[in-house]
């Protein structure tokens, strides 16, 4: 399987679609808040760790509003920029997420294009940057026809903000500016509903 | 197809590894710190911070390397009563430097990680909404890197200053497996016996936790002028306590407003009232420390044959 795309973050949460390259099935990783809070306060890094762990780690990445610790003792630069790789980002799948993007001579890390430190303290933190950033870029947002709301009205309500996100997805990858029956019935097509 | 347990790698993340490097870390830390010793009681407003912060005092007056951890981290506030509060903390060469108060007492509390006294521990997520469901792991973590990241240095004795809640003992137990001994303490109150039962309970039969003994905080005040002590309860319910689930008592300690004196200013009572009561009950709380201890030195030595 090979990663194919990341979406999110949102509210929390994120997907992470893995592809066959062979035979063209999909799989989603799905997260929710309370998970990705459990695997940080383990203190472990999903994808294996590239550098130690800085102490309290997870205490100062996990307080909401935690004082600065002080150098006591002159690092040298190598291993200055050693640590600082090291906590860079919060997420404890990064590893993971940078592996999966496999080619690192087209692959920039999110963190890399835009400030890790923008304040934002997701611990999917790189990875997902750059779907926001898709996100943002996305121009504007498909209108649903009253057709197409009766429609999805009829769809169980636990599942049905699931479905509507993922017909808004498929009219926006498409370039729709209205989702219509016809649209509903396209993306059930493409997501198997 | 596999099931889970056909599962033989997690892909790489060597989740285990890290888990255990974890612990070794851990381990590591703490082989220069002599003996552990939670202070705990289930019921809260008791007086555990109190009797932590005294009882570090006098051991460092006796010689003693002593550091007191605070584990209590919703109500922190062994900062404030040892007169650290306030302190930058700084990286060392293998971890976080504790604070220290004028007795060389280290300490560490995540109230050194907060940006002023009134701020409430809030903890960092996408949403707070069902924060139930991991709270109680973040703080785990945290006391575990308190443990693992500090850097004690040599020390005889680590208070560690439990929260109440009878649960927070086998918790600190899962992180510190080889935890010397408990300090239960308790206040006379019929209901106060309720749940240190429960408490003494967990720590005897189902942790198997030395219990060093019972303390019995507030049982009387003690008049200034007469110096004659009334006691603040019905009497005798801790006696029975002890009885019940054969653990010594080992002191009774009288309410004194200059405790809570001491507390608020950040020095510790003990230093500065040498001839009360409550120094003399809190003395010999540190001398049947020491002999506990000592004597489980000495089993250990016999069950080992001297090899530690």
């Amino acid at each position: 399987m090979k990663l194919t795309e990341t979406r999110g973050p949102d509210r929390g949460s994120m997907a992470v679609l893995f592809g066959c390259p062979s035979c063209g099935n999909e799989i989603a990783m799905l997260t929710n808040a309370m998970e990705t809070q459990m695997v940080r306060s383990l203190g472990v890094k999903i994808g294996g760790r590239s550098s130690a762990a800085k102490p309290m780690e997870m205490l100062q990445d996990s307080l909401a509003t935690p004082v600065t610790v002080e150098a006591a003792v002159v690092v040298d630069e190598e291993e200055e920029a050693s640590v600082a790789e090291g906590s860079a980002s919060k997420c404890p799948f990064t590893g993971m997420v940078e592996e999966a993007y496999a080619e690192p001579e087209t692959f920039v890390h999110p963190t890399e294009k835009s400030s890790s430190a923008s304040g934002s303290k997701c611990p999917f933190t790189g990875a997902v940057e750059e779907a926001v950033q898709k996100q943002t870029a996305t121009p504007a947002e498909p209108i649903w026809t009253p057709e197409a709301e009766a429609r999805i009205e009829r769809i169980p309500a636990f599942v049905r903000p699931m479905v509507k996100k993922g017909v808004e997805q498929h009219a926006r990858e498409k370039g729709y500016a209205e989702i219509t029956a016809d649209v509903m019935s396209e993306a059930r097509g493409v997501f198997g509903m | 197809m596999k099931s889970y347990h056909d599962i033989t790698s997690d892909g790489g993340s060597n989740v285990v590894g890290q888990i255990t490097e974890q612990v070794d870390r851990l381990n590591a830390r703490l082989s220069s710190v002599g003996h552990c010793i939670a202070i705990m009681s289930g019921k809260g407003g008791v007086g555990k911070s109190s009797v932590a912060v005294n009882l570090a005092s006098i051991l460092a007056a006796s010689e003693f390397r002593v550091g007191i951890m605070d584990a209590d981290l919703n109500g922190a506030s062994i900062a404030k009563m040892t007169g650290v509060h306030g302190q930058k903390l700084q990286y060392g060469a293998s971890g976080i430097l504790p604070a220290v108060n004028v007795e060389g007492i280290k300490i560490m509390s995540i109230d050194l990680f907060l940006p002023d006294e009134k701020a409430p521990v809030m903890w960092d997520a996408p949403t707070q909404k069902d924060a139930f469901t991991w709270r109680a792991m973040v703080e785990m973590g945290a006391i575990r890197e308190f443990l693992t990241d500090t850097e004690w240095g040599e020390l005889d004795y680590l208070l560690i200053d439990l929260p109440p809640g009878t649960d927070k003992l086998p918790n600190l137990v899962d992180v510190l497996p080889r935890l010397s001994g408990t300090l239960i303490v308790t206040i006379p109150s019929k209901v106060s016996q309720f749940v240190v039962g429960k408490s003494i309970q967990m720590a005897t039969d189902l942790l198997e936790t030395p219990v060093i003994g019972l303390i019995e905080n507030m049982y009387a005040f003690v008049d200034p002028v007469t110096g004659h002590e009334v006691p603040l309860y019905p009497t005798g319910h801790v006696d029975r306590l002890a009885e019940t689930y054969d653990v010594p008592l080992l002191a009774r300690i009288p309410f004194d407003p200059h405790l809570a004196e001491a507390g608020d200013e950040g020095y510790s009572y003990v230093s500065r009232h040498p001839a009360s009561l409550a120094t003399k009950a809190y003395n010999i709380i540190s001398e049947q420390v020491q002999l506990f201890v000592r004597s489980s030195f000495v089993e250990r030595s016999v069950d080992t044959g001297g090899n530690h």
